[in-house]
């Protein structure tokens, strides 16, 4: 008999833990949300404009290498697509390394939280750009001259959804992307393949970026500060 | 074992838990700033935290001593209106106090876990001995 009274005080002192356990996680919880809350009225510094001064000069140099070695890239695609899109996994991958120091440097408290947002804002724009590119380059090639033009509207329109929490005038940057991926398809498929089509958007785009994140959020600003709305 | 012993000392010290914020009325009144970062009025932070106007005021004043709330006094339609909002100070406070309040959960939710597991291991090893 003893067996079931020793079993029943373990069950009930498991029930009790389990009690314990649910208000614990539930605290947990509450925090986590205090936290997202904290982190959506707080501007996200995690974009470093060095770097993505340097991803714009990345842009020039594949544009230039374009210029120098694939003279004519409508007969060549799958080179032409090779530069740009190891230029753009190039970049991101600056970025993203940057971003994740410099939002732990920063944003200390609520790092992850912060990264989780940005990545959140921007990710359904990449997605898009990918499968967009894979669809037109495998099913659609009558149409791929169109990426170019594609690729920065898809891209200015990550920029509008990751504004909400960055400089106001990061809107300018959005409309720059966008107003230049509607002007490659607007001028057509025989200049849509030309280096520069994507060299001068993104270069200077990405120098916009950068000249906006240096000015409206300078370095010595601190975290503490960027509440924002 | 000493190498332990040192290794865990102040291990649950938890000097985070500022003792200005650790109150419970003044961490009601910092949660709801800090979730309104365009500041609140009087009235609706009594309302929020359930608070008396006199108990409202001295947790403000504390709270405003410390640079934590800033309370600006003004006119809304020729009525005085008073709004409160937690300062770049109190915000970096309140989000350290979080992190250690945060460390202080984990700690006991990692404890109460040991807890059951031991409970039921304890129950088993007996109904088998006996």
């Amino acid at each position: 008999m003893k067996h079931l009274t020793n079993r029943g005080e373990a069950i009930t002192l498991h029930c009790k833990v389990g009690g314990a356990m649910y208000d614990l996680n539930k605290a947990l919880g509450d925090i986590s949300s205090i936290r997202r809350q904290m982190a959506q009225s707080t501007e996200f510094r995690g974009y470093g404009p060095a770097t993505l001064a340097a991803t714009g000069a990345i842009a020039a140099v594949a544009a230039a290498a374009q210029a120098l070695w694939l003279p004519d890239p409508s007969r060549n695609v799958p080179v032409y697509l090779g530069i740009w899109v190891s230029t753009a996994m190039l970049s991101a991958a600056l970025i993203g390394a940057q971003m994740h120091a410099r939002t732990r440097r920063i944003h200390s408290g609520m790092a992850d939280e912060m990264i989780r947002m940005a990545v959140e804002q921007f990710l359904p724009s990449v997605a898009a750009g990918s499968m967009i590119t894979v669809v037109l380059a495998w099913l659609a090639p009558q149409a791929v001259w169109m990426l170019p033009g594609l690729w920065q509207v898809i891209f200015g329109l990550g920029v509008f959804s990751s504004c909400r929490f960055l400089p106001r005038p990061m809107l300018a940057a959005g409309a720059w992307y966008l107003m230049t991926g509607l002007g490659c398809i607007a001028v057509g498929e025989g200049h849509a393949f030309s280096p520069w089509a994507m060299g001068i958007p993104y270069g200077a785009g990405q120098l916009l970026v950068a000249a906006i994140l240096f000015f409206a959020s300078p370095e010595g600003v601190d975290e503490s500060q960027d509440n924002f709305e | 074992m000493k190498a332990k012993t040192t290794s865990n000392e102040g291990r649950f010290a938890y000097e985070g838990l500022d003792r200005v914020i650790h109150e419970r009325a003044r961490l009601s009144v910092l949660t709801s700033l800090i979730t309104n970062p365009k500041g609140l009025t009087f009235g609706d932070l009594k309302q929020l935290c359930a608070l008396t106007d006199g108990n409202l005021s001295r947790h403000l004043r504390v709270l405003e001593l410390d640079k934590m709330v800033e309370i600006v006094k003004g006119h809304e339609k020729n009525r005085p209106l008073t709004v409160c909002r937690i300062t770049p100070s109190g915000r970096k406070r309140y989000l350290e106090y979080l992190t250690t309040l945060e460390q202080v959960v984990r700690d006991a939710a990692k404890g109460a876990k040991e807890e059951a597991a031991q409970a039921l291991l304890g129950g088993l090893s007996v109904s088998r001995v006996v």
